[in-house]
């Protein structure tokens, strides 16, 4: 069912990373994302990993829920992996060859890599940002972070009205899909089966509904807005003030040593990959 | 047994394995009649509208088993879309599953589904829109120029023109004024005679229920408190306001004259029974 995408989706809870102002989230997400770029010897990988174990233990988020987001990706990372084991070329003698295909130590170590990278990637961004806030503090958090820009005209709020109404629109139209494709299989439509030309037709019964509610709806939201003097950030206060507190200074704190030890760690030698890693963040950035 | 949708041990769970998991239907074993019109009331949340979507196999039991004419639903996956032409669902606020250009064609849009021909299609929209009292003026209008009460006779004409041998509504009065109501609910009862089906009819209404309905099925938290028919249901006061419900608010006139010595008798839950239980009360009183 399309209500079982995990991937963006937020947990509420109440541990410490919840407790995290979206602005502090935010910037540590992006000290861990190029952090994790980065990265590029197996100690500094064993740093993050850890890093990614020890957000999820304090998120206190199961890893049921981990995994479950981790799996439309293992295609992808199967894919690249065996790409990368097949078409790397190492210096020493090979470690397996067989007919045309050779398998150096190197490849294994760059797919492994590869592969940990973007889990670590995708498992860390998830609980620092999606799973643990929820869309209103995070475009709050966006459009605090944004808000400098406000100084050379770009209107940073309505962008991030835009985005919270997108945002809050999504498992509206999830369900509202659901429902119509539900009427619809209810009156013999069969979404599945079929030549293309058949299931693009059997589309239309879904679509145009879709389509003709989702006007309406925004129509009806422009106005519930307007019937409340909405008039884009102008006197506009806020209700929940985002304010820093001791945690934020904290986690933060702890990143910088994580980063800085990332980069420290970086600088010892890990021969065969140093040309390797501009490869990788030029082809594998996720 | 004249039974010809049956349901047992039904249990549903939605999202299991996630924070959110959530008992929907617990263990619930009911079944509906043929030409009989079951009404199925519950508060909200109570599982209503998960029931009526297992029904037709839009949903997949967790646990337990749907019966249609003694053979299980989910015995051949594959073949569920058939199941669902013989228990029509009719979905709440069905108005917006319209899509195409004309009325016609969105009412055919089942029958087509099916496989019929062309001159059977025509025949069974004509019949529906007959049934659900859709002039044949209307026929050739688009269903988005029409008016929400129109849109969802179109929408129900559009179930009714499968014949399903169940015809399951969810809440198909909702939002529609007294006429409205009237007209669709009225033709339910047509449409159970004529096709000797069973109908199954979710509402908030107890007057509705009480006027409209030969059995009531009550729902409460997941389970099915009480099942009966009207008479059992409404003499029942107490038990249904203890579930959050209520009874019609004529039952509650007849309940006070009773309790101040008035003793009525009779079908004391529709404003016609009430009427004749006091005339009858009154003649007795003169003799």
């Amino acid at each position: 069912m399309i209500s079982d995408i995990t991937l963006g989706q937020f947990f509420p809870g109440k541990s410490p990373i919840h407790r995290l102002d979206p602005r502090t989230k935010i910037i540590l997400a992006t000290i861990f994302i190029v952090a994790v770029f980065l990265a590029s010897n197996p100690a500094t990988f064993l740093l993050l990993a850890i890093t990614t174990v020890v957000l999820i233990g304090i998120s206190r988020i199961s890893m049921k829920v981990i995994l479950k987001s981790i799996k439309p990706l293992v295609f992808i990372l199967l894919f690249t992996a065996i790409l990368n084991i097949l078409m790397t070329k190492g210096d020493s003698a090979p470690l397996l060859s067989f007919w045309v295909i050779e398998i150096y130590t190197e490849g294994v170590a760059r797919a492994v890599m590869m592969a940990l990278r973007v889990i670590i990637l995708i498992v860390g961004t998830s609980i620092l940002l999606t799973y643990t806030t929820s869309p209103i503090s995070l475009t709050d958090g966006l459009e605090s972070l944004l808000s400098p820009l406000k100084l050379i005209r770009i209107p940073v709020h309505t962008f991030a009205m835009m985005m919270s109404i997108a945002l809050r629109f999504i498992p509206t139209l999830v369900e509202e899909t659901e429902k119509i494709m539900n009427a619809q299989k209810s009156r013999g439509a069969d979404f599945t089966s079929g030549s293309l030309v058949k299931r693009a037709k059997a589309l239309i019964p879904l679509l145009v509904p879709l389509f003709v509610s989702s006007f309406k709806r925004a129509e009806e939201l422009a106005t519930a807005m307007e019937c409340r003097c909405y008039r884009g950030d102008k006197n506009r206060t806020k209700l929940v003030k985002l304010q820093y507190k001791g945690i934020d200074f904290v986690f933060t704190f702890i990143f910088a040593l994580i980063f800085g030890g990332v980069i420290c760690l970086n600088i010892i030698p890990y021969k065969f990959d140093s040309f390797g890693l501009i490869y990788d963040i030029i082809f594998y950035k996720v | 047994m004249n039974e010809i949708l049956k349901i047992e041990n039904l249990s549903y769970v939605y999202g299991k394995g996630t924070p959110f998991e959530k008992v929907a239907l617990d263990n619930v074993s009911v079944s509906f009649e043929k030409g009989k019109i079951t009404g199925l009331i519950g508060h909200t949340g109570s599982g209503k509208s998960t029931l009526v979507n297992l029904l037709n196999g839009l949903y997949k039991p967790t646990s337990g088993t749907v019966y249609l004419d003694g053979k299980d639903i989910w015995e051949n996956p594959k073949e569920i879309s058939k199941i669902r032409f013989k228990v029509g669902l009719v979905m709440q606020y069905p108005e917006y599953q319209l899509f195409d250009e004309t009325v016609r064609a969105d009412i055919g849009f089942g029958p087509r589904n099916l496989g019929l021909s062309e001159a059977e299609v025509e025949e069974r929209v004509l019949e529906a829109a007959r049934f659900s009292g859709i002039g044949d003026d209307l026929l050739d209008k688009s269903p988005f120029e029409l008016s929400g009460g129109q849109k969802r006779r179109v929408a129900i004409a559009g179930i009714i023109a499968m014949r399903p041998d169940v015809l399951v509504l969810d809440e198909p009065a909702a939002g529609l004024d007294p006429r409205g109501r009237r007209e669709i609910l009225g033709s339910l009862r047509d449409y159970a005679n004529r096709m000797n089906a069973s109908v199954i009819l979710v509402s908030h209404s107890m007057e509705d229920m009480a006027h409209y309905c030969d059995n009531v099925v009550v729902m409460n938290s997941a389970k099915v408190y009480r099942t009966g028919t009207v008479n059992e249901i409404f003499s029942d006061a107490e038990g249904l306001i203890s579930v959050g419900l209520d009874v019609p608010m004529i039952s509650r006139v007849a309940k006070e004259l009773t309790s101040r010595g008035i003793a009525l008798e009779g079908e004391l839950y529709t404003v016609n029974g009430v009427k004749d239980a006091i005339l009858r009360y009154v003649k007795e009183g003169k003799r």
